[in-house]
């Protein structure tokens, strides 16, 4: 595997996500959902907001990032 | 039912260029099948029978008159209706697309009529190409043809792909694959596909789910058609700056039915151990088979790919969503119920979000690689189940319950994180006669070995020629 180990130049835990991040309720998913201009009711909300809440704690759970890792890029040009 | 709907797509190429059967009476066999058996199966949104008709007599007329034919010269294909054809509508299996006729072709689509395919038709597919299960209801949720008596699930998204496949109603058929989407369908109909690497085939003129996970390929009865269909799709495209300028090889040159010497990892943790037993059981004689023609078989864990789901959402859920974005906020009632709530999901993913699960792609193709580093190819499961009854959401496997979604695209979804090329191939059936599939996965670009190890295993088993009742 590649070294994706902190290299010299980068501050170790500056790339790091905080793991205390607030749950969301229906009412600010509701606030969220208006603010990107979808309206939606209060039953579509509540259904959404399992699905949500589940995807933000699957990424907020993985912490232990390479500091120096890179995003993935679909441009490889081989 | 004649046998021409049976007969591989490399047979069906070599008959027509000798002139013992005419393109015309091909696809006129496989338009009266389709006539007998789609009301039932539900594969095909829109059936192209005057076009294929009129290419047919035009592409006899070019045999009769000794023209250079291409390698698929008069030979049928699907197309799962997510591939833009120029004046043949194109609904991305959706109600809102359900009237759009795009004014060209997509490349693939242009490069299969270059080599001489017949287009049948337009196939049904989970809306927008959003589902695993292969479900739909705008044009009815394809029948998987294993089971006459109980509606199950093809997989998707290219349920119709699938299914048609495996029922005879076409000899091949364009997939496409976000966390699944060819594979699933060809392991839960029994059929072969291949999702090549990030970059093999054009996405151009493709309805996109996810514009960094979708991946174009080929599903067919066998390696050997993969092999005949992947060559002319494969190769640079202008039109998709993501394609690789690598030269495309002669897939057919590979398949030298050997496999000895070759290194296989077969992936225990999370695939093998989170299989069902009977799909572990057929994968692990899978690899026995491999390992009696003189491949070595060792085990392999992945570590990161408990990272796949979480990748998943923080990519492909946005990606999904700024496509769908305006739909959403003004066509919203004319989406699926499920395929709605799923794209709504990617609203709330921030921007910071989708560059840690992109981070996150990175480290599982790191892993990948490294493995691949030593090994020619790794094996695993393509589905942990077989398929389930429509309407079926949970399953059971030993004694934990999971979703059934989830689950679909457990074994399939890392690859489309990664980008590796990988197949499917049956590799047997359930107690209840329901086909399960082999995973193979293998390098960047080296879809040879891929299908060389595919042809090889479908050499020494049958699992691939067995017919399903529904089509008997």
């Amino acid at each position: 595997m590649l070294d994706r180990s902190t290299p010299g130049w980068c501050m170790p835990g500056i790339m790091q996500y905080s793991p205390a991040m607030e749950k969301l309720t229906v009412d600010t998913l509701r606030t969220l959902a208006r603010a990107r201009g979808l309206d939606l009711t209060d039953q579509e909300l509540a259904a959404l907001l399992p699905l949500v809440e589940a995807g933000r704690s699957g990424l907020a759970a993985v912490t232990d990032i390479p500091p120096a890792l890179e995003p993935a890029s679909q441009f490889r040009i081989l | 039912m004649s046998e021409l709907c049976w007969t591989p797509m490399t047979e069906l190429s070599r008959m027509i260029a000798t002139k013992k059967v005419s393109p015309v009476e091909v696809v006129q066999a496989h338009l009266d099948r389709i006539a007998a058996l789609d009301g039932k199966l539900k594969c095909y949104i829109t059936v192209m029978g005057e076009s294929a008709l009129a290419a047919a007599r035009t592409a006899e007329a070019a045999v009769q008159s000794g023209a250079d034919l291409g390698p698929l010269h008069g030979v049928p294909v699907g197309l799962k209706d997510l591939y833009c054809t120029k004046g043949v509508k194109t609904t991305g299996g959706s109600k809102i697309l359900g009237d759009w006729v795009p004014e060209e072709d997509a490349t693939v689509v242009a490069r299969l009529a270059g080599a001489g395919a017949i287009a049948l038709g337009k196939l049904n597919m989970h809306e927008f190409a959003y589902g695993p299960e292969g479900l739909n209801p705008h044009y009815g949720t394809p029948w998987n043809p294993w089971d006459a008596k109980v509606h199950r699930i093809c997989g998707g998204s290219s349920s119709g792909s699938g299914a048609s496949v495996a029922a005879g109603i076409c000899p091949g058929a364009l997939g496409s694959d976000t966390g699944g989407s060819i594979r699933l369908p060809s392991a839960l109909c029994g059929i072969s596909g291949i999702k090549p690497t990030y970059g093999r085939v054009s996405r151009a003129g493709v309805l996109p789910l996810a514009w960094s996970m979708d991946h174009v390929g080929p599903m067919c009865r066998s390696a050997a058609d993969l092999a005949l269909m992947l060559r002319p799709m494969a190769g640079y495209d202008p039109r998709d700056p993501t394609t690789s300028v690598l030269p495309v090889p002669d897939y057919a040159v590979a398949l030298t039915g050997q496999v000895k010497g070759l290194r296989i990892g077969l992936l225990r943790s999370f695939f093998l151990e989170g299989a069902g037993p009977a799909p572990r059981a057929a994968v692990e004689a899978a690899a026995k088979a491999l390992e009696g023609q003189g491949a070595t078989v060792e085990l392999v864990d992945l570590a990161k790919v408990t990272l796949g789901p979480a990748a998943s959402h923080a990519v492909l859920a946005p990606e999904a969503y700024a496509y769908h974005e305006e739909w959403l906020k003004t066509r919203a009632a004319e989406y699926g119920a499920d395929v709605r709530e799923r794209l709504r999901v990617g609203a709330f993913v921030t921007g910071a979000e989708y560059l840690k699960g992109q981070r996150l792609r990175t480290l599982l193709r790191d892993e990948v690689d490294t493995a691949l580093a030593k090994l020619d190819v790794l094996l695993a499961p393509s589905a942990a189940i077989e398929a389930p009854p429509v309407g079926q959401n949970e399953v059971r496997i030993g004694s934990e319950t999971f979703p059934v979604r989830a689950t679909l695209i457990r074994f399939t979804r890392p690859f489309n994180l990664t980008g590796h090329p990988a197949a499917s191939v049956p590799c047997g059936f359930t107690a209840e006669g329901l086909p399960m599939g082999l995973q193979i996965i293998g390098r960047p670009f080296d879809e040879a070995t891929v299908l060389r190890v595919a042809d090889a295993y479908q050499r020494i088993t049958d699992w691939h020629t067995r017919r399903p009742p529904l089509a008997a």
